[in-house]
């Protein structure tokens, strides 16, 4: 196997890679900017340098030459080598900044070079705190400048488009943003413009950069250059904390990171999954932060003459529980969802099946010529295969609605049928309609009782996205029911590890009164007397995981463990 | 060196009149050696054509000093696909004008040996690559080459002989940077002038990805002088190692600047004192630029005995880069001299690598504090610093470029700048 020393350390290699690569698959460290490891090589921040040099291989005597102390001679390239675009070869030796004071030298020198023209504006930077040239800089930067002239200026908040603010003072010219759009998403809408230190990247005069994967050139900026509209100075990042969940504004479900700060989502960012999105997201599920904030439901309505007005939560389960009795079976339409977790529509229809009332069904939600064939794909919902694979009858659009003008009592789980125009609130005129629902909508605005519920950033759910992949979500925020000390399960930031009790405070406006579906009906199901009880998430799913056999494996440790499990085999591949 | 170069017969810019119209350079013989090559390609087979070549001893006339038939060898074998050549007419490089002069007066001994080069290397296009400010040269190409099409040098099946080829050319949009060959490539693909990394090379990977060689245009124009004379016949003209004839381009304080053709390895003295009609004023002679303004200076004591090739210039500590002469008098000052140059890279520094990008406004920015007064001596040392950290650590030459002038003017012509500088004293512990 082919072996390369660095810094006086031997690896193994096979096949063809950057030193760059290799030295980072080894967790070791080279600090680096324009590189990413998605994007095509251009070598431009020249921050990667390392000594390079080959062996002498003696063909004569088909070995390597030694010198006096039995040491292989090395050839050293002349000039210092980025790694990032230097092969690694049999019997190469690299010299990092660790063993070589000239890389350390290199490195600082174009550390001093970068700087020179960056406004150093740290303390207002939306980037500070996850900067790769601030880490860089305190890492391998020289201690001060000896640059005393005026910086060059730059055009400054300049709206690139609708969701991407470009500050170009802060640019460091990396071109990942310009290799983005051309290499990824393929929109070709960036380049860089004007020369020498007064580039910066811009789109062409009278287009606007509205890519419908922009953001993600903000994630790739490694300086504070390019920033998100939404979330511009809203937070600093040490002061959030940042759950892995899933996307569920559509049917790819990307992995994300949720970054809640107050009990608010301040933004959401790709999480890394070689399976799913690598490292992208569509800029919509970045806007998911406005579901889980806005528009929420907020304490159980019921409809009393004309108007939604608040009731206790023992009034909306005496409610639905009075109604399930007195109506005839026959007559109760329940609606599952493909918004909703596998854990919710399961407790929803094992709920119905041991009354042995009502019959479960849902309706798929896909605009077909919506995807790309990317990342956005044309199902709008993020569980349209896991409610398949349920015991749950899948519904046209137009026999659902045959079905709602027939049933005395409808009980829709979080999807909005009549905003999509599914349903109409004539259809439902004639009939108890029970919308058990995390946001206001207009089927809430139909509802003779709103059930407030968690949405995926305040429950654990597993999610089946289009391609057949079980991932799950984590409680990102805290409900008024369940906060931080009462849920062990939710992540903590800085604040929980080392703050006061003061330093870490969520505003009571914050937490949303609403309970998970399973512990709603947990609560109607003790007053109608069934076995049905449920008391976290994990519960539903080792009883779905035990009633279902494609289901079998699923187990949230092995989902966090595998980044999601892919539940198309060949057995249960249609 | 005792050339007699008053009798010398330039062939580069002959003495003929109207020699850059098609009539009257085949009247002179031309386009002979491209139909011979095209006619006897048994004896002279595409190989053997870039074997003449490499023998002449042929050297980039760009700056770089390649040789040009070896290059030409790098390419590989044809298969089938588009094979290019970009000429390089960008001349752009301060000090340097000396491509202008084959455009304008002999404009179809370029299209003539690009067309052998073309032959040699099985090219199917010829891009000539013009920078954007020539426009009425760039009309003039476009005039000759149409010309040269009529007459049907160029083109499908040319005299018969099976060999196709075309030729375009393209105007630059006033960029230095595309003058070097990468991004001279990139440009002509219609991107921005980034020069690439290499490797690939453009013999394996150029235009659009295909085997691309890079000439300059006075390269070009000396190849059917060549093939006239042969290879053996023209390596004996001039420097040993540097044959040919060369065009040097002579700008300054000399009483008769210009164009002017003699071979290789002509004596900078003759060149001022004899060729030139000496010192502008008979003022004394201060610094020399031999090869375009990246060239490191020379002083007066430096160009004694030296002469134009590279292993002479080499030895006095120069190159001969495109051999773009700038002579300066005594009265020059140094310190606004390499301001002005340094200015010219901060300008043209297309921005790409961190070095180059951000070193080149800082050695202008430094240096215009000197040259108005408010420089110290400490940023003499921070000067050669930043030459330190830009040298070698870009894709590109430019930082090269950019680097040697401010190193080598600080350190032939210390006194001027020190002279320039405060003397402050910072006291250390």
């Amino acid at each position: 196997m082919a072996e390369i020393f660095i810094d006086n350390q031997r690896f193994e290699f096979t096949g063809t890679v950057k030193v760059l690569q290799f030295i980072l698959d080894k967790g070791l460290d080279l600090p680096h900017f324009c590189y990413h490891p998605a994007l095509s090589i251009p070598a431009n921040c020249r921050q990667c340098y390392v000594e390079a040099g080959m062996p002498v291989f003696n063909k004569e005597t088909n070995a390597y030459d030694l010198d006096e102390n039995g040491q292989r001679v090395i050839r050293w390239f002349p000039k210092l080598m980025t790694a990032c675009n230097t092969d690694a070869s049999d019997g190469m030796v690299v010299k990092t900044h660790v063993t070589s004071e000239l890389v350390r030298r290199g490195q600082k020198d174009v550390l001093e070079f970068i700087l020179i023209n960056h406004p150093l504006d740290c303390p207002i930077c939306d980037q500070a705190g996850e900067c790769p040239l601030q880490i860089q800089t305190y890492k391998y930067g020289p201690e001060g400048s000896r640059f005393e002239h005026k910086k060059v200026h730059k055009p400054k908040r300049i709206q690139l488009g609708p969701r991407v603010v470009l500050d170009a003072e802060r640019c460091i010219n990396c071109t990942r943003c310009v290799r983005f759009t051309d290499e990824i998403s393929k929109s070709h809408q960036l380049t860089i413009i004007s020369r020498g230190d007064k580039n910066y990247p811009a789109v062409a005069p009278g287009r606007e950069f509205d890519d419908a994967y922009s953001l993600n050139t903000v994630d790739i900026c490694p300086v504070g250059a390019l920033t998100s509209a939404d979330f511009r100075f809203k937070a600093r990042v040490w002061d959030m904390v940042s759950t892995p969940s899933i996307d569920i504004t559509n049917g790819k479900g990307c992995s994300v990171d949720i970054w809640t700060r107050d009990n608010l989502v301040l933004r959401i960012t790709p999480r890394e999954n070689k399976n799913v999105n690598d490292v992208w997201m569509p800029d919509a599920g970045r806007t998911a932060y406005t579901i889980y904030n806005e528009n929420r439901v907020n304490k159980p309505q019921l409809m009393l003459d004309g108007a939604q007005v608040p009731t206790s939560w023992t009034n909306a389960v005496l409610t639905v529980h009075e109604k399930i009795a007195e109506t005839p079976s026959d007559q109760i339409l329940v609606i599952a969802s493909a918004f909703s977790s596998l854990e919710d529509n399961f407790a929803l229809s094992s709920f119905f099946s041991k009354l042995g009332k009502g019959s479960v069904g849902f309706t798929p939600h896909i605009v077909p010529g919506f995807g790309d064939g990317f990342l956005i794909t044309d199902d709008q919902a993020p569980n349209t295969s896991g409610v398949r694979m349920l015991d749950v009858a899948e519904h046209s659009a137009s026999s659902l609605s045959d079905a709602a003008k027939n049933a005395k009592l409808v009980i829709i789980l979080n999807d909005d049928l009549v905003g999509r125009g599914v349903l109409t609130a004539a259809d439902l005129k004639g009939a108890f309609v029970v919308a058990l629902s995390s946001n206001l909508t207009a089927t809430t605005a139909a509802a003779d009782l709103v059930v407030p519920i968690t949405t995926a950033a305040e429950h654990v759910g597993t999610y089946v996205n289009v391609d057949g992949r079980a991932q799950r979500t984590r409680a990102a925020k805290e409900t008024a029911h369940r906060g931080r000390n009462v849920n062990m399960d939710m992540s903590k930031g800085r604040l929980d590890h080392f703050g006061t009790h003061f330093d870490n405070w969520v505003s009571d406006k914050n937490r949303i009164d609403c309970v998970p579906v399973w512990e709603f009906l947990t609560n109607v199901a003790t007053e109608a007397g069934i076995g049905f009880s449920y008391s976290e998430s994990g519960d539903v799913l080792r009883d779905m995981t035990a009633t279902l056999p494609t289901l079998s494996e699923l187990t949230y440790e092995r989902m966090d463990a595998e980044n999601g499990i892919s539940l198309i085999t060949e057995s249960n591949h249609a | 060196m005792s050339f007699d170069w008053k009798s010398y017969q330039p062939v580069l810019i002959p003495n003929i009149p109207d020699y850059h119209k098609l009539s009257v350079y085949e009247k002179n013989g031309g386009y002979e050696q491209f139909k011979k090559v095209l006619a006897k390609q048994d004896e002279f087979t595409p190989e053997g054509v870039a074997t003449i070549v490499k023998n002449s001893g042929l050297r980039g006339r760009g700056g770089a000093g390649f040789n040009t038939g070896l290059k030409w060898s790098f390419m590989p074998k044809p298969d089938g696909g588009p094979r290019y050549i970009a000429a390089n007419g960008d001349e752009s490089e301060p000090g340097t004008f000396k491509d202008r002069v084959i455009f304008e007066y002999n404009p179809h001994s370029f299209i003539e040996g690009a067309l052998i080069a073309a032959y040699a290397m099985r090219i199917t296009a010829v891009y000539v690559y013009i920078r954007g400010e020539y426009r009425s040269w760039i009309r003039m190409m476009e005039a000759a080459i149409a010309d040269a099409y009529k007459a049907g040098h160029i083109g499908e099946n040319i005299h018969g002989s099976g060999f196709t080829t075309h030729m375009y050319v393209h105007s630059g949009a006033g960029a230095y940077i595309c003058g070097e060959e990468s991004s001279l490539m990139e440009s002509l693909e219609g991107k921005r002038g980034y020069p690439r990394v290499k490797p690939p090379f453009p013999a394996q990977k150029g235009l659009w990805g295909r085997p691309t060689t890079i000439n300059n245009i006075e390269t070009l124009a000396n190849v059917p002088y060549i093939l006239k004379i042969g290879a053996e016949a023209y390596a004996a003209i001039g420097a040993k190692n540097h044959p040919g004839p060369l065009l040097y381009g002579i700008s300054g304080h000399v009483n008769k600047p210009g164009v002017y053709e003699f071979p290789s390895g002509m004596s900078i003295e003759t060149l001022i004192y004899d060729v030139c009609g000496g010192m502008r004023n008979g003022k004394k002679l201060k610094a020399l630029i031999p090869g375009g303004s990246s060239t490191p200076p020379l002083t007066a004591d430096m160009i004694v005995g030296t002469t134009m090739d590279s292993d002479s210039l080499r030895t006095a500590g120069s190159m001969l880069g495109t051999a773009g002469m700038v002579v300066m008098d005594e009265d020059t000052d140094m310190v606004d001299m390499l301001t002005r140059i340094s200015h010219f890279y901060h300008h043209e520094s297309c921005g790409q690598c961190t070095p180059c990008r951000d070193g080149t406004g800082w050695l202008e920015k430094t240096l215009k504090k000197i040259n108005r007064g408010d420089g110290e001596m400490r940023d003499l040392d921070l000067l050669l610093d930043i030459c330190t950290q830009m040298e070698g650590r870009t894709i590109c030459a430019l930082a090269d470029a950019a680097a040697w002038p401010v190193r080598f003017t600080i350190t032939r012509f210390k006194e001027d700048f020190e002279a320039r500088c405060k003397q402050t004293v910072y006291a250390t512990a």
